[in-house]
């Protein structure tokens, strides 16, 4: 038995290293950049995401070089105590340092009979002596990307560092408030929330009308209308924004909440139809036909049955609609603007026009990622119902 | 057609215009958001650049000229778009049949282990990210650094390993399939849902009987279940194709369609909001539409076939 | 159960319907709103009868820190004379031709010369909006200009025409300033035969790969070429795949695509984004002896580099030999003429104006009131080479409207990533044809 047991768990072990392997690949990417999120952005440029957690620069040089004299805190001389920044000042590059080195003290080389490290291993020996004096003293790992992103930061250092020495710029309060700052996520985040779940919701309930349409109805032209309908998803939306922010202009729809509903509808509805109608017409003819023996009506019948029934269908068409609408920028930039900014549109905006504060992006990335995350895990398992409705019947 | 008739039972007629009157929001809707701007692009792909007149105004007096339909000369015959109409190849090519196998594969595997859940919405992550994190992200993957210091993982591994680094981005020969395997990453977990949902479609007797009857796995899976979720395969297929042929943001966000990575999406992009040719934006446009239509037509003829056969 | 959720559809719709109607007007994201007051004069600011209240809509490029900078520099105004701002920052061009094409522009925009050619219809000119042109010098009004009509305030300066370096190392290594450009050739010879890499030349920027390179063809334009036939080529007169622009490509192509003599060689220069190019000189070890890159470069150094200080560990230097400068500027442009726009363009075209935006630190002001009130050094040291400079040219690119810019861009990018220069010029030369046809 236990033999068996071990054959099958043997047989199956092609899977999970296959399957982990691949879960590996995909979240490699993602994780780096959750790594260089929580790592000052002085520091990303210098050394790969995935050293983040190896011994700090220049240690294993400093060893080498320096602590036999100096001691390996840098205090063991008390003329030449290496912690101290007005000495270290002096020898915070490769090329000073170096020439330092290069002169004898009191008769004899600095380094006695080690040779003087090329410029590669004084470069890590300087790093090492900023840290250990305070000039560059900066942690590993920081929270800083993550309140600076949340709360608008636009100055030259930190949230946190600007607030400790009170000079935060005049739309900052350094409490919770900031938290609701225009130019923070947080508003930004709601914003999100009120152009997506709308966004989501319109199209889906026309969608879902339609389909009933196609599916429980007769007209002539059901299949001409049906094909062109689900065909329009051939258009390219960037064709379409002059044109319909011409018409927005006119009506007063532009930087409108309403006006962006409709739009994101009008784009989302050609896939929707084509998914709802396949669910709705692959559902059970006899439910049908007794509910209106029943003295239903397809007004009825569509509430009471249809709807009811196509969730699964409307689970997974809702999140990938969802998600398409929270990661836009183009639209919402374009028919909402800095008016109302959503997410994207702030997350953009951290980077300046000359292409500094992308660091902020990292965290900003990582923030506007939670919800549909949430979401899709929430509803996950209906997903197993309702994709299905898109290809075969039940 | 017939099939279709006399699906839905007579007993459910109903008057004229009520169907009509459940069409009637998304009828609007779509009008006005898609049709009406369709139409539009239509007419401005004969305009000239102002759309102060027709296209052939545009022409330059000794080079080649096709009057009213100069903007399609442009994009029809000009080298930029020859080479995205060869990328947007490799992209069908390479990312509709790497997001379909890879999804196939993942969902397969993970319908036989216990940690099925975590392992799908791994694989959905990335379509969670916007493009603008995507972009930071995978900075940190291609990322070439001249000097002694890679930040980029691939090339962290390949100096590691002591190789030479690699521009994976600007090198012609590779740059486009980097620019795929960002696509793949960011799309397989849309392919995986939809046919792990087939797959578990298909009925556990079938599957039982067949491992009864002594079928391996690999028997069980190309025997059994290809052929029951094949239908799913094709509608993934063809919304892959029409996905890919539209694919844009990856490419703008990544290398703003320079060294060789142009494809026809991100052209008309530029040419609308860059160069502000309007004309030459929507006569892309338009030629990007003719390349979907007939993917288009074959998943709405498959879909019917489908439906008569049930 | 089952009609519970068609109601949820319907209920949650209006629901977000009415929070959003309810919203609508609090939402606002400026931050410039200031409590409204009546005095109609205050601190020397006219208000041109702009009422408490009124409000300008802006759209501009800048974000974060700049963003901050220019609020600091209009909040004399908007005190005075309770003015609302309500701005919108984006890099996305699609967003300004999509407002002005929909005929919804906004009040003023700020952006580069080439939109001045492609709305100019749509522009209200500066002199009917009481711009004080005597504050600009006339170099600075030429490109505002279309057609006699003076369309473009330039409020915000940079210039492009220098190379920043480390003057500590350039010490320890022993290399000198140069002052002509054979010692600059010479010098870079030097750094070679020396070892060290002479130039960062990184020019990876999204969609914008490669202004970096064109910002450098064109300095080598005027200093070969001088600044006349740096504005034919921007009026057509000389054709962009003349023999100069071949030379200057030839220039920069001899260095752009040597590992010798830049970081990484071909790939180094189109795969490093323009930020970490700048970066280079001031690594340790430094990776590369200097970069050319306009004057922000060195706020951006000071913010990676906390420990270096501007003078002694950074600082720049003119190119030897350029004969005038090369400078960007943004273009403050009106779209509608109301007493509060009025109000705007006389502040930021008056003396105190200018003097106010050198204060700020945002740049140069290319209005003569920012003479000496610049209190950053390098800002100062910056100022007075626009002030003493005889000629400035703007960037081609940006200047000739069309996508020129682009096809530049791409020009370049072809030729350093090993295609045909010929070809490559020939291409944009057909760009700029169709352009100033």
């Amino acid at each position: 038995m236990s033999a068996q047991r071990l054959k099958r768990w043997l047989g199956g072990l092609p899977t999970h290293i296959v399957l982990i392997g691949l879960c590996g690949l995909w979240l490699l990417p993602t994780l780096g950049l959750l790594v260089t999120s929580f790592r000052p952005f002085q520091d990303v440029a210098e050394t790969g995401w995935w050293t983040a957690l190896s011994p700090p620069k220049g240690a294993a040089e400093y060893a080498e070089f320096c602590a036999a004299c100096h001691g390996s805190d840098g205090k063991k001389i008390a003329a030449a105590d290496l912690t101290r920044q007005e000495l270290v000042q002096s020898y915070r590059r490769s090329f000073t340092l170096i020439a330092a080195l290069e002169k004898e003290i009191n008769g004899r080389p600095h380094l006695g009979d080690t040779p003087v490290p090329d410029e590669f291993q004084a470069a890590a020996v300087a790093a090492y002596l900023r840290r250990i004096s305070g000039i560059e003293a900066r942690p590993r790992f920081t929270l800083d990307n993550y309140t600076d992103a949340m709360t608008g930061y636009r100055g030259t250092t930190n949230y946190a560092a600007d607030c400790a020495a009170g000079t935060q710029s005049l739309d900052l309060f350094c409490d919770w408030r900031d938290l609701g700052n225009p130019r923070g996520m947080g508003r930004a985040f709601l914003n999100s929330l009120l152009v997506a779940i709308p966004s989501t919701l319109l199209p889906i309930l026309f969608a879902a009308f339609a389909a009933y349409a196609f599916s429980w109805m007769h007209f002539p032209g059901r299949q001409f209308m049906f094909a062109l309908l689900v065909g329009l998803q051939i258009v390219p939306l960037q064709m379409t924004l002059i044109p319909i922010s011409r018409l927005y202009a006119q009506l007063g729809l532009n930087g409108t909440f309403f006006g962006i509903w409709l739009f994101h509808t009008g784009f989302g509805l050609p896939y929707a139809i084509f998914l709802m109608r396949n669910f709705l017409g692959s559902l059970p003819q006899e439910l049908f036909e007794s509910a209106y023996l029943d003295g239903a009506s397809h007004w009825t019948a569509f509430w009471r049955l249809a709807l009811p029934l196509s969730a699964p269908a409307i689970a997974s068409l809702g999140i990938f609609q969802f998600l398409w609408i929270w990661n836009d920028l183009l639209v919402a930039l374009v028919f909402l603007g800095g008016e109302h900014p959503v997410l994207t549109y702030q997350i953009g905006n951290m980077v300046t026009s000359l292409g500094s504060g992308w660091h902020l992006l990292t965290a900003a990335a990582f923030i506007s990622m939670a919800l549909p995350l949430i979401v899709f895990l929430a509803l996950q398992r209906y997903f197993v119902r309702g994709l299905l409705a898109g290809s075969v019947k039940g | 057609m017939a099939a279709q008739a006399e699906q839905v039972p007579s007993i459910m007629k109903q008057g004229r215009a009520t169907p009509w009157a459940y069409l009637l929001p998304a009828l609007i809707v779509m009008a006005t958001f898609i049709v009406y701007p369709g139409l539009n692009t239509f007419y401005l792909s004969f305009r000239n650049t102002g759309n102060t007149g027709w296209a052939g105004d545009n022409c330059i007096a000794g080079e080649p000229c096709w009057g009213a339909f100069e903007n399609y000369r442009y994009a029809l015959t000009s080298p930029v778009m020859q080479t995205a109409f060869g990328n947007n190849l490799k992209w069908i090519l390479l990312m509709v049949s790497g997001t379909v196998l890879l999804g196939l594969l993942i969902a397969a595997l993970a319908d036989r282990v216990r940690y099925e859940s975590p392992a799908k919405a791994i694989i959905f992550l990335p379509l969670a990210i916007s493009f603008v994190g995507a972009g930071v992200i995978w900075k940190f993957v291609y990322a070439f650094g001249s000097g002694q210091v890679q930040i980029g993982l691939l090339n962290g591994l390949l100096t590691a390993l002591g190789g030479q680094p690699v521009s994976w981005l600007t090198e012609p020969r590779i740059n486009t399939v980097a620019l795929i395997v960002v696509g793949v990453w960011m799309w397989t977990g849309f392919c995986m849902t939809i046919l792990a949902a087939a797959l578990k479609n298909v009925p556990t007797e079938i599957i039982e009987a067949a491992r009864v009857d002594g079928a391996n796995e690999w028997q069980v899976f190309w025997g059994i279940m290809m052929p029951q979720i094949l239908p799913t395969v094709a509608v993934v297929v063809t919304t892959m194709v029409i996905n890919v042929l539209k694919i844009f943001d990856i490419v703008y966000v990544m290398t703003g369609g320079n060294y060789g990575t142009e494809v026809i999406a991100n052209r008309m992009y530029i040419e609308m909001y860059t160069s502000f040719k309007t004309g030459r934006a929507a006569a892309i446009a338009v030629v990007l539409i003719a390349v979907i239509i007939p993917a288009m037509i074959y998943n709405i003829r498959r879909f019917r076939a489908q439906e008569a056969a049930r | 159960m089952n009609k519970q959720i068609g109601y949820l559809f319907s209920t949650v719709v209006i629901a977000a319907m009415l929070i959003t109607a309810c919203g609508g007007g609090a939402t606002t994201a400026a931050p410039t709103a200031a409590p409204a007051t009546s005095a109609p004069v205050a601190g020397g600011i006219d208000c041109l009868g702009a009422k408490a209240g009124d409000t300008i809509t802006m759209l501009y490029q800048w974000s974060g820190q700049e963003e901050t900078r220019l609020n600091e520099i209009l909040k004399p105004l908007v005190d005075a004379c309770g003015l609302v701002i309500k701005p919108e920052s984006t890099r996305d061009q699609a967003l300004l031709d999509t407002k002005v094409q929909a005929g919804t522009p906004p009040d003023i925009a700020f952006w580069n010369t080439a939109q001045l050619v492609q709305y100019e219809a749509a522009l209200v000119p500066m002199d009917k909006l009481g711009a004080q042109g005597e504050n600009y010098a006339d170099f600075f009004k030429a490109p505002g200009t279309v057609n006699g009509k003076w369309l473009g305030l330039p409020v915000k300066a940079d210039i492009k025409t220098i190379i920043w370096y480390s003057p500590a190392v350039f010490a320890a290594k022993g290399y000198a300033v140069p002052t002509t450009w054979a010692e600059l050739e010479a010098l870079v010879e030097k750094m070679k035969a020396n070892g060290d890499v002479p130039w960062s030349m990184g020019m990876e920027s999204g969609d914008a790969t490669g202004w970096t390179g064109s910002d450098f063809i064109q300095d080598i334009l005027l200093v070969k070429q001088g600044p006349q036939y740096v504005l034919d080529l921007i009026s057509g007169d000389v054709a962009y795949n003349d023999a100069g622009v071949k030379d200057a490509y030839e220039i920069y192509g001899k260095w752009a695509r040597d590992p010798k003599y830049t970081v990484g060689g071909a790939q180094g220069t189109l795969s490093t984004s323009f930020l970490d190019a700048i970066y280079k000189p001031y690594s340790d070890p430094p990776e590369a002896m200097m970069v050319k890159q306009s004057g922000f470069a060195g706020g951006e150094v000071a913010k990676k580099y906390t420990d270096l200080k501007y003078g002694t560990d950074y600082d720049f230097f003119a190119i030897p030999g350029a004969q005038g400068l090369q400078g960007g500027a943004d273009w403050m442009m009106a779209f509608s003429d109301t007493p509060a726009v009025r109000a705007l363009v006389a502040y930021l075209s008056s003396t105190e104006g200018g003097a106010n935006w050198a204060k700020s630190g945002f740049d140069l002001s290319p209005n003569k009131g920012a003479a000496g009130n610049y209190i950053d050094p390098a800002l100062i040291k910056k100022g007075e080479a626009l002030a003493n400079t005889k000629g400035f040219t703007p960037d081609i690119g940006d200047t000739i409207p069309g996508g020129f810019g682009k096809a530049e861009w791409t020009a370049l990018v072809d030729y350093v990533n090993g295609g045909d220069l010929d070809a490559a010029l020939a291409a944009a030369a057909q760009v700029q044809a169709e352009a100033t046809k």
